[in-house]
């Protein structure tokens, strides 16, 4: 009798037995995107060949770091089953912020604690909103959509609108002090400067959050259903400010990288690029309505806008065509998860 | 402590509620509860939907407060508990709605609670993964589930809903649970999975752990044994084992009213033939003929996996047949889909009914007419409001609504009622023949007897019905002849009123115990 049961099971659940592609692409919809990323390369470095320059790769590198940042924030809220647009507004504050009060009244400050207040900074906004969401009961899309604004407009009001040019020394040194430099072919310098460590630094620490610690699981238990999820124990304040506060942390970490990289803090900076980052998360596979994804597929999520939007000039495609091609890839990418999903 | 002076405290009382009371805005759900509950004693909660039998739970697991009374758990009183506190305690509960996590394996649904209580819910921690494994593999091991990894890493939302409610019977029984409460725990499995299930209890008694069971099924209750409690209108109606109760005498406690338990049926069918396939086939069952006259009620039942749920999508087009012929009124109906069932006059009431046949957020009025807004619509073609609103009303009276409010949200309905909405749904299109798929699954004993007496009045204005389910007494009392599938066959066919209950499980076994002797 028992015997059987197990037989009537795993017939009808698992297959283990036989490799079925479908079935992998709907547990790991990451590879899509990884056979898309693979062939834009293949595809551009066909067309033009100077793609494969190592500076090339490095700009790229580059451009990622404060994409990267934003998007493992949003991908830990998406997987609680919530969702961030004021993280551009939480980093333009922070950065702009925290510049003023170096330039004008702590010009010593060292950069590591430059970086730690930006990062406590953004988590502080961050709880708000986490505070907000759970108290208030509101979606997060409005909560966040209000505290966009909010934290713009204080910026805006408050702090300053006029554009710095001149970064504090320390700031400046950052954004240049180089991992890795050397001459090109056509004699320019390229640098791989070292904050870009600082995205894989942080992507691993998510990663390990989510899948090594109670909170991890919790996170994506809240975004399975989040009614369960407080029934069986999970404290949802608690996941709730953890969430929050780890999103805005990012984002003022990203915020401050964004200034010393760009040697110039424009408060008028990121607000307006929330869903390029969203687009860059769902195309990594993470569903919008929650409780999926994984760190892996939000780095290649955010390589491909990356990849998209700085290599289709060199195959002499206007970059007015970008979001043509990022629009499609999500449609593209939407449509077939979701077939794959029928299908089960 | 500051309690006055008690008597001998008794060894083995595990859980006592004391006037607990419970108030949701006006209404007064409890009105003053006490029980109590012993390690390794088998109860079963028993009362109409409505009765405070989920407020009661909720309670006891720290879902919500009282609004008043104390609970009295290993000794130590308490005015109300957090969900933490109640799984430290040991209070482990299989909700009606299971309350897996979808996304999450099965392994971290069975076992990581167990880690988030020993840590009294701490996120801030690693957890253990080994351990995870150990005790998913035990648990599942024991409520007869597989323990290899390919299942221990499937994610939940993927495995049928029989393996998903022993996924959540294997959760409860993971830790060291003193009581496990089951809230309808048998609502989707079948009568062998039943089995295994009471083996479980009867292991989880020899170990001392106290098991609660709320439910409708009273047959089960006496297979199990034990001590009933019948809650009614928010209080404790009776308490004791229950061989001292009859089971005409439990229904009467529950409803307080008489319940007629004898058969339903008792109007013939006509003699004009309405309906018949031949040759019918699809994947899952293998080419069968049967038909059904004017007025006649015939009774499908079988496994889960005998086919008998194919069939009733094959005859409504959900999954259409894919070879033999459907003639229904003497004309061949050719039906590839939902809508060519309809045109024919064949309407189908699915088991599921939250997921596949209700709008729980819209209206009665609106649920009841969906099937005919088009014949409701004025020169204009737009909606009819007076109309509408007068078909609706004489649906909600035609299928004995408890509320005249056709404007109320369906999902704010008890399961009886939400069921007899949709029932009506369908007379609204006066269809030929009504499948029914699981009619009373999920409702309680008052509700089914009017689901039941609006079954037979539909037969006796002559519309034929099929009735697909597992539950034996429902076919024996309400059809004429019943069909028993078994491996995508019809393998046995008796007249309602000769058959019996033992006669018909061995029919749905026959050929399966065959084949496992063969293996």
């Amino acid at each position: 009798m028992n015997a059987s049961r197990i037989e009537q099971l795993q017939e009808s659940t698992a297959r283990p037995a036989g490799f079925s592609l479908g079935e992998f692409i709907r547990r790991r919809p990451e590879s899509i995107t990884f056979v898309l990323l693979v062939a834009i390369c293949v595809a551009v470095a066909i067309a033009n060949p100077a793609f494969l320059q190592p500076s090339t790769l490095i700009d790229i590198g580059r451009a990622s770091v404060v994409m990267g940042l934003f998007a493992l924030g949003v991908f830990i809220i998406l997987a609680a089953g919530g969702i961030d647009v004021s993280f551009t507004a939480i980093a333009a504050f922070t950065m702009y912020s925290l510049t003023v009060l170096v330039l004008n009244h702590f010009p010593g400050m060292p950069l590591l604690v430059i970086l730690l207040v930006a990062t406590a900074g953004g988590a502080l906004l961050g709880i708000v909103n986490g505070l907000l969401v759970h108290h208030l009961k509101v979606p997060s899309l409005i909560v966040t959509i209000g505290t966009q604004y909010l934290f713009r407009g204080f910026l805006l009001s408050f702090i300053g609108t006029v554009w710095i040019m001149s970064l504090p020394p320390q700031m400046g040194a950052f954004g240049r002090l180089p991992l890795l430099q050397f001459e090109s072919a056509n004699g320019a310098v390229v640098t791989l400067p070292v904050y870009f460590l600082i995205l894989p630094a942080a992507a691993v620490v998510t990663w390990w959050i989510l899948n090594r610690t109670l909170m991890g699981r919790a996170i994506f238990a809240v975004g399975g259903n989040a009614d369960v999820a407080s029934r069986l124990g999970y404290n949802l304040r608690t996941v709730h400010l953890f969430l929050f506060g780890y999103a805005g942390a990012l984002a003022g970490l990203a915020g401050i990288i964004h200034v010393c990289a760009n040697r110039q803090a424009n408060p008028f900076d990121l607000v307006g690029t929330e869903i390029n980052v969203i687009a860059a998360v769902v195309l990594g596979g993470a569903r919008i309505t929650g409780g999926t994804g994984t760190v892996l597929g939000t780095m290649l999520g955010v390589l491909l806008i990356v990849v998209i939007n700085s290599v289709l000039v060199m195959v002499g495609i206007p970059s007015t065509w970008q979001r043509l091609v990022v629009g499609s890839f999500i449609l593209l990418a939407a449509a077939f998860f979701v077939t794959r999903q029928r299908k089960k | 402590m500051s309690q006055p002076a008690k008597g001998e405290p008794h060894p083995a009382r595990f859980l006592e509620l004391r006037n607990i009371q419970k108030w949701f805005g006006g209404v007064h759900a409890l009105r003053g509860i006490d029980l109590t509950l012993d390690l390794g004693q088998a109860y079963h909660l028993l009362g109409e939907n409505g009765c405070g039998k989920s407020t009661v739970i909720k309670i006891v697991s720290g879902a919500i407060a009282p609004s008043g009374g104390e609970i009295v758990l290993d000794g130590e009183t308490f005015t109300s508990l957090t969900p933490i506190q109640s799984l430290a305690a040991g209070i482990e509960t299989v909700y009606q709605d299971l309350s897996l996590i979808p996304n999450l394996t099965v392994a971290e649904n069975v076992a990581l609670s167990e880690q988030l209580v020993a840590g009294q819910g701490a996120l801030a921690r690693l957890f253990d993964r080994g351990r995870l494994r150990e005790t998913a593999e035990r648990a599942l091991a024991t409520v007869g589930l597989p323990t290899d990894r390919a299942f221990l890493s499937t994610i939940v939302s993927d495995l049928p809903l029989a393996a998903r409610q022993l996924v959540a019977i294997a959760r409860a029984i993971a830790t060291r649970a003193k009581l496990v409460i089951m809230d309808e725990p048998t609502t989707s499995l079948t009568r062998r999975e039943v089995d295994n299930l009471v083996r479980v209890v009867e292991r989880l008694r020899s170990e001392n752990v106290a098991v609660l069971f709320v439910t409708h099924k009273l047959d089960e209750c006496y297979r199990i044994g034990g001590n009933v409690i019948v809650f009614r209108d928010g209080q404790c109606v009776a308490q004791g084992p229950i061989e001292r109760y009859g089971k005409k005498e439990l229904s009467e406690l529950m409803t307080g009213r008489p319940i007629d338990s004898e058969r339903y049926r008792t109007a013939r069918p006509g003699d004009g033939e309405l309906f018949r396939v031949e040759g019918l086939a699809a994947p899952g069952f293998e080419p069968l003929t049967f038909s059904l006259r004017e007025g006649e009620i015939l009774g499908i039942t079988g496994l889960a996996d005998s086919g008998r749920n194919e069939l009733a999508m094959a005859i409504t087009g959900i999954a259409p047949a894919t070879a033999g012929r459907i003639v229904v009124a003497g004309r061949e109906a050719v039906i590839r889909r939902p809508a060519d069932a309809i045109s024919r006059g064949i309407g189908y009431v699915p088991e599921d009914r939250l997921a596949e046949g209700l709008f729980l957020d819209k209206s009665i009025l609106e649920n009841e007419i969906a099937l005919v807004v088009t014949r409701l619509t004025n020169a204009f073609g737009v909606i009819d409001r007076q109309k509408a609103r007068a078909t609706a009303a004489r649906l909600a009276e035609e299928m004995r609504l408890n509320t005249k409010d056709i404007d109320l949200p369906v999902g704010a309905l008890s399961g009886g009622n939400q069921q007899r909405v949709l029932i009506g749904r369908w007379l609204s299109i006066g269809p030929k023949l009504l499948v029914l798929h699981g009619p009373t699954v999920g409702v309680d004993v008052g509700s089914k007897d009017t689901i039941y007496r609006a079954i037979q009045a539909l037969a006796e204005a002559g519309m034929g019905l099929i009735v697909v389910s597992d539950d034996l007494p429902e076919l024996l009392q309400n059809c004429d002849r019943i069909l028993v599938m078994n491996n995508g066959r019809v393998v046995a066919e008796f007249d309602a009123e000769q058959a019996d209950e033992d006669r018909l499980y061995r029919a749905m076994l026959s050929s399966t115990s065959t084949m496992e002797s063969a293996q």
